[in-house]
């Protein structure tokens, strides 16, 4: 019996439940990327529709996508999706208002 | 226009015929009236626009050296009457004339031709992008959607490799937790202690095990970081810049399990980083990180440690032998009996308690390969897992002697006494704000209080208030300097 102890380091009745770390109290551990990209994409999008912006538009699109790669699974997928939704809705309003195709900066 | 007049008649009779003849015998098979009818209204025009056709044609030539002759009516019934014979001959060509000709030249008196070949140069307006009907204008769109399917095609790419390695990692490790670990496998929801047996997926590129049930420990937390292979901007920054994924072990140990003691081992940049970062390691080791040669560690290992007794206790041979045989891989090693994790930044007029603190085992390894790993690399690993599991057997036997122990309490003693001097004037700060705000509160309430009377009273407790207050700080004094006495 001592001699199975031993040998085995498992222990069932010393087993503790996980516990996620509490990232409030450590705010240094969380990536903020996703928060931003989608703060950045809402920003784009508004641009792109009030001021019948092309290239915002698009950004937004990209903004969107990039703060989808980089969620938690955790997060809220409603705030994914209404993200991406208003900057596919910017791009679609500035194509139908100005049907012409956008210009290069150059 | 009143030459028009003059000139129709004759016109008429010499240009209408042959020319009806010309056009409109084939279309019309009903009599010659309607023809003579069309040839009467529309011969007017014609007229008009034949006969300074002709003209236009002589006159621009000569205008186009600069000549003085103005244009003048003698000259229209001039070239007119000299034409007149030329007419029929000159039908043709007088049809073919562009639409400026059937302008009168006197609209253009005055009017200084500075183009006179301007007929012969057409401009070609330049037709909007988008109504040219052409898919090449939209380049630019092409270019964004073909940017966002390569995203999305980078994504599906990355996650899976991703995802391969880290079941890759587990099946390779799988039997060694197993085997020291009654719970393999926890992600905190679950009703009943039961081994999950599989990975918690945080995120596309982070992974976690949650391991417990054992000797000598409170619990294991293995993390995989691997690198963000489903984002292509990291993908492209990575380019700029090589990173590897990481593991991250993190061993939770009982009071029991451990000694009170800190220590380090690691990279060089990693000690010097982790110096700065780390609430523990800034406190306990303030000297600089030692080379680790003088223990038979590579060069390129240092290390950091509360005292001398702790390293020799920690480095023994077989020790040795894992860091020498895997220093490329090893990030750093991290013993802490008071780790609170990095220094949390204090907000200013923020007395903080003191940061909690828990005795933990930490490793971070480096997965060989710089970015491009393979499932296979994974294996490579299994040792360091031998070496967490050997690391936390001998923290439990390790035992400072009594010098070492007083040494590590004096310690203590002492970061707790800096601590709470540090945090003392902050909270007398605190204090006295708080005291004058009442203050100042009170002052308020008093001479915003209208009635006379009960602002009196009210004048007269907060004076009571302030004398007790007064007697009492006296009395406080006076003790102290019988004390002292």
């Amino acid at each position: 019996m001592t001699a199975n102890n031993m040998a085995d380091p498992r222990r069932p009745s010393k087993i503790f439940r996980y516990k996620p770390p509490n990232t409030e109290t450590n705010p240094t551990l969380e990536d903020p990327t996703p928060d931003y990209m989608n703060l950045l994409g809402m920003v784009f999008s508004m641009c792109g529709l009030m001021l019948k912006l092309k290239w915002c538009a698009w950004i937004a699109v990209y903004c969107s996508f990039i703060s989808f790669a980089n969620s938690r699974s955790s997060e809220d997928t409603k705030q994914m999706m209404s993200s991406f939704m208003l900057s596919i809705s910017a791009v679609v309003m500035s194509y139908l208002q100005n049907p012409q195709p956008m210009s290069p900066p150059w | 226009m009143r030459h028009l007049v003059f000139l129709l008649p004759a016109l008429l009779l010499l240009l209408a015929l042959p020319d009806t003849r010309g056009r409109y015998n084939d279309d019309f098979d009903d009599g010659e009236d309607i023809a003579e009818f069309d040839d009467n209204d529309f011969a007017e025009f014609e007229d008009v626009s034949e006969d300074p056709a002709v003209d236009v044609e002589k006159e621009p030539p000569p205008r186009a050296a600069p000549s003085s002759t103005p244009i003048e009516d003698d000259e229209d019934e001039a070239t007119v009457e000299n034409e007149d014979g030329q007419d029929e001959f000159e039908d043709a060509d007088a049809q073919d004339q562009d639409m400026y000709s059937k302008y009168d030249n006197e609209e253009f008196e005055g009017y200084e031709k500075t183009n006179p070949s301007f007929k012969n140069t057409l401009i070609y307006r330049e037709v909007p992008a988008h109504l040219q009907n052409s898919w090449e204008s939209y380049y630019m769109e092409i270019l964004m959607v073909t940017g966002l399917l390569a995203y999305i095609m980078n994504y599906i790419i990355g996650k899976n490799k991703n995802s391969r390695l880290a079941q890759a990692w587990f099946n390779s490790h799988r039997e060694l937790l197993e085997s020291n670990f009654a719970l393999v496998g926890d992600d905190g929801t679950s009703k009943e202690a039961t081994s999950t047996g599989k990975l918690n997926q945080e995120n596309e590129h982070i992974y976690n095990l949650w391991c417990s049930g054992r000797v000598c420990c409170e619990g294991m937390l293995i993390q995989l970081k691997f690198l963000k292979r489903q984002d292509l901007l990291n993908v492209l920054a990575r380019m700029m810049r090589p990173a590897c994924d990481q593991v991250q072990v993190k061993v939770t140990l009982n009071d029991e399990d451990m000694d009170t003691f800190v220590f380090a081992v690691g990279s060089r940049k990693a000690m010097a980083r982790l110096q700065k970062e780390m609430q523990d390691l800034s406190e306990f080791c303030g000297d600089k990180p030692k080379s680790g040669a003088k223990y038979g560690v590579p060069e390129s290992l240092s290390i950091l440690s509360e005292m001398g007794e702790v390293t020799d206790g920690v480095m023994d041979n077989k020790m040795v032998h894992y860091l020498t045989s895997h220093a490329e891989k090893i990030e750093s090693i991290h013993f802490s009996d008071q780790f609170s994790g990095p220094k949390v930044m204090q907000e200013e007029g923020q007395p903080l308690k003191l940061p909690e603190t828990k005795k933990t085992l930490l490793f971070t390894f480096n997965v060989p390969g710089m970015g491009n790993t393979s499932p296979k690399d994974m294996d490579s690993l299994l040792p360091l897992m031998n070496m967490v599991i050997y690391s936390i057997d001998k923290v439990r036997k390790l035992r400072l002697n009594r010098e070492g122990k007083q040494k590590a309490d004096r310690n203590r003693a002492r970061v707790e006494e800096n601590f709470l001097k540090q945090t003392h004037t902050q909270r007398q700060e605190a204090a006295q704000t708080r005291r004058e705000e009442k203050k100042r509160a009170e002052k308020e309430r008093i001479m915003n209080e209208e009635d006379p009377d009960r602002q009196r009273r009210l004048e007269e407790a907060a004076q009571r208030r302030e004398q007790k207050k007064l007697e009492k700080k006296q009395m406080k004094m006076k003790q102290i300097k019988v004390k002292a006495m």
